[in-house]
């Protein structure tokens, strides 16, 4: 079971794709196929503004799917940083809005409450033994009805592009010439590179493969599980503390009771590039590109025509057969 | 070791549903009885307790509402208490509260439906128990006969009319001078609450009347529902006009953006109308990319809203809009209560109409018209 991935790659007799880097490599195919069908087949949306769109609706997932990467490769999940996102972003604007803060202040609240929840998600599965699903299944409930309980129900505008505080909003994008240049998408590629080197080359990121891969063989070789353990949920907390600014820069009005489904996007974009639900393997990369097949579908599929019913049914299929790929995946590693 | 922790834990879990389970039936029936003999008293009196279930505490259209409710729940003197799911689209969940709220034994149930449908089957179960209720902003067209004593609503169709009516004469003359086909958008949150279908055909049909009485032709094509209820549809071949229906998969404003964007990319499109606070963002957060939305089609593409919130009160006030329409759901409210009381009271009641109110710019300070603009 342990060292999956390690073990492949110690390999000598390995196919042109795992050179590439195995799913990650499919995936961007499928990333760029996707692209050249949609623009084929609608003139709407080979055009610069749908690019810039595309990229703005996905931010905030990669940055929830950067962050659910870690749970994940411990073998768990985070439910709750889809409706979190909302709670975040709705007490951080309530702060700016409605009690004069700065808006550098709120967006610091909001990436602090993210944190705590990370923590308490942390200490629930972490420490206490919840199984991730379900403690995380709570918490997405409390934040939800939290959010809506502290704004008394009304949606919370953040600062406008143009108003106070409204400088903010190019963090993620900036105008120039009359164009608008998405330049969100740098901060998300030094973050995937941040993230990554941490995966791959700190303690932190080898203990959350090892929980994930024998979190018993771990603990006995002397690492303090349950440290990494929650800190793993902590980095997942932080990152979705991240994706509400990112939604409160990009999106007008942030409405209460909203944001359940948010996190399918993020875990389904970080299977589908490759980390398995059952722990260990996975990266960050793999997780971002993965993030762009299900924004693409979301996006691409309205533009040719199809309701975006069609979307959440194929997005389900692309999911069943990335799936499928990692259980094939590890019978042949496996040595059958 | 961990299953003994999981299973004391599971096991607290359990007590404590069984004390809350017990301790929330406990109240209810004292609750009840309470209320019973409050009722009994108010035939002279006038004490009653109602439930109000409203679409959802997520827009802040409802939070208007819920003021309209508060203001009639002093100046009457009664118990209301008020509910509603996290989001218009969750209708099971709406259907539960309301369900709740007829075993709760009020006097009176005042609702907005999310689906007219949905709720049947409890509106029946409302009238076997001799609750009495008034549906307020949106009507529930098929309920059980006697269980829907009146309908306070916007005329919804009518509201959608202002919006074709305010709409036409800015684009009239791009039609008339078009070399080819040109085309209005319409995104609309569902195909499944009578008063987003019914704004949404409002529009449509208004806008369909107007163009044809100028001697064009129309066709109305995209989301399914709304083009199968067109009266002598057009082909979308040869029409002058295309009016673009789109309905997004959730009530989300990012995917009312996505579809806008489609339509707002096409080189035809000389309009776009976003028929709920949700729809109508989603207009505005395409534009962010786009830059599109003009006051005139010369400029690029007419944009108008429906109801308020501080995002569409801002685009409407500088222009980004050429206007909106509001409802009064403030009155609404107000009246749906008052309506309650005088049925307990032995007073007839009747549906009403709510008056909807086309705002631009200029006239969105107006006496009649501000305080229906929550933010």
């Amino acid at each position: 079971m342990a060292n999956k991935s390690v073990s492949k790659k110690a390999g000598t007799n390995k196919s042109f794709i795992d050179r590439m880097g195995g799913q990650q490599f499919i995936v961007l195919i499928i990333v760029i196929v996707m692209f050249i069908f949609f623009s084929a087949m609608s003139p709407g949306f080979r055009k610069y503004t749908t690019v810039v769109s595309i990229l703005d609706y996905s931010y905030y997932i990669a940055l929830m799917a950067i962050g659910v990467t870690f749970p994940l490769l411990t073998g768990g999940v985070d439910l709750s940083i889809g409706t979190g996102l909302i709670c975040y972003s709705l007490i951080g604007g309530l702060l700016v809005r409605q009690h004069g803060m700065p808006v550098a202040v709120g967006m610091l609240v909001t990436i602090l409450i993210g944190l705590i929840f990370g923590v308490i998600n942390g200490c629930l599965v972490a420490l206490m033994d919840l199984p991730p699903f379900l403690a995380t299944l709570c918490t997405c409930m409390i934040t939800r009805g939290f959010g809506a309980f502290v704004v008394g129900g009304y949606g919370i505008p953040w600062p406008a592009a143009g108003q106070e505080g409204g400088w903010f909003r190019s963090i993620f994008k900036i105008q120039m010439g009359g164009q608008n240049i998405p330049i969100g998408f740098l901060w998300i590629i030094l973050l995937v590179v941040i993230m990554s080197f941490v995966l791959n080359h700190t303690k932190m990121g080898r203990y959350t493969r090892a929980i994930g891969s024998n979190k018993e063989a771990t603990r006995l070789s002397g690492v303090n599980v349950k440290f990494y353990h929650v800190m793993a949920y902590v980095i997942c907390g932080l990152f979705a503390g991240l994706a509400a600014i990112a939604y409160s820069a990009i999106f007008a009005t942030v409405q209460p009771g909203s944001g359940a489904g948010f996190e399918m996007d993020a875990i389904g974009g970080a299977i589908v590039g490759g980390v398995s639900m059952s722990g260990a393997v996975g990266n960050v990369t793999g997780t971002l590109i993965g993030v762009f097949v299900i924004c693409l579908l979301k996006t691409g599929l309205p533009f040719i025509g199809l309701t975006a019913n069609w979307q959440q049914i194929i997005t389900g299929f692309v999911l069943i057969i990335a799936v499928l790929i990692d259980i094939f995946k590890r019978k042949k590693e496996s040595g059958q | 070791m961990k299953k003994k922790v999981l299973a004391v834990l599971l096991g607290g879990c359990m007590v404590a549903g069984l004390l809350a389970g017990c301790g929330g039936g406990d109240t209810k029936t004292t609750d009840n009885g309470g209320d019973a003999a409050e009722s009994d008293e108010s035939s002279g009196g006038g004490d009653y307790h109602f439930e109000v279930v409203v679409k959802s505490f997520q827009s802040t259209y409802w939070q208007a509402a819920i003021q309209g409710i508060d203001a009639a729940k002093e100046e009457l003197g009664v118990e209301v208490n008020t509910t509603g799911p996290n989001a218009e689209s969750d209708i099971a969940d709406q259907v539960n509260m309301l369900n709740n709220a007829i075993s709760q034994k009020p006097d009176g149930i005042a609702l907005a439906a999310n689906d007219q449908n949905a709720v049947l089957d409890s509106l029946q179960d409302a009238l076997d128990a001799d609750i009495p209720v008034v549906c307020f902003d949106t009507g529930v067209p098929d309920a059980p006969e006697g269980s829907v004593i009146a309908t306070i609503a916007t005329d919804n169709e009518a509201a959608g009319a202002v919006a074709a009516e305010n709409m036409y004469p800015v684009i009239k003359d791009a039609i008339a001078n078009a070399d080819g086909q040109v085309r209005i958008g319409e995104v609309n949150q569902d195909a499944t609450s009578a008063n987003i279908s019914g704004r949404g055909m409002g529009f449509i049909n208004k806008m369909k009347e107007l163009i044809e009485a100028d001697g064009k032709t129309v066709a109305v094509v995209g989301n399914q529902f709304y083009v199968d209820q067109v009266e002598n549809n057009g082909d979308e071949g040869s029409a002058d006009v295309i009016i673009e229906v789109a309905v997004p998969a959730q009530t989300t404003v990012e995917l009312s953006a996505t579809e806008a964007s489609n339509i707002m990319n096409k080189d035809d499109t000389i309009a776009i109308f976003g028929s709920n606070q949700v729809t109508a963002e989603g207009v505005l957060t395409a534009n962010q990319n786009l830059s599109v939305l003009a006051a005139t089609p010369e400029e690029g593409i007419v944009g108008v809203g429906f109801d308020a919130g501080a995002t569409l009160k801002a685009a409407v006030a500088d222009g980004t809009l050429i206007g909106a329409v509001t409802q009064a759901p403030v009155d609404q409210g107000n009246l749906a209560i008052h309506a309650l009381y005088d049925y307990c009271e032995g007073k007839e009641v009747e549906d009403i109409a709510t008056d909807s109110y086309w705002y631009d710019a200029e006239t969105m300070n107006d006496d009649n018209i501000a305080p229906n603009l929550y933010d």
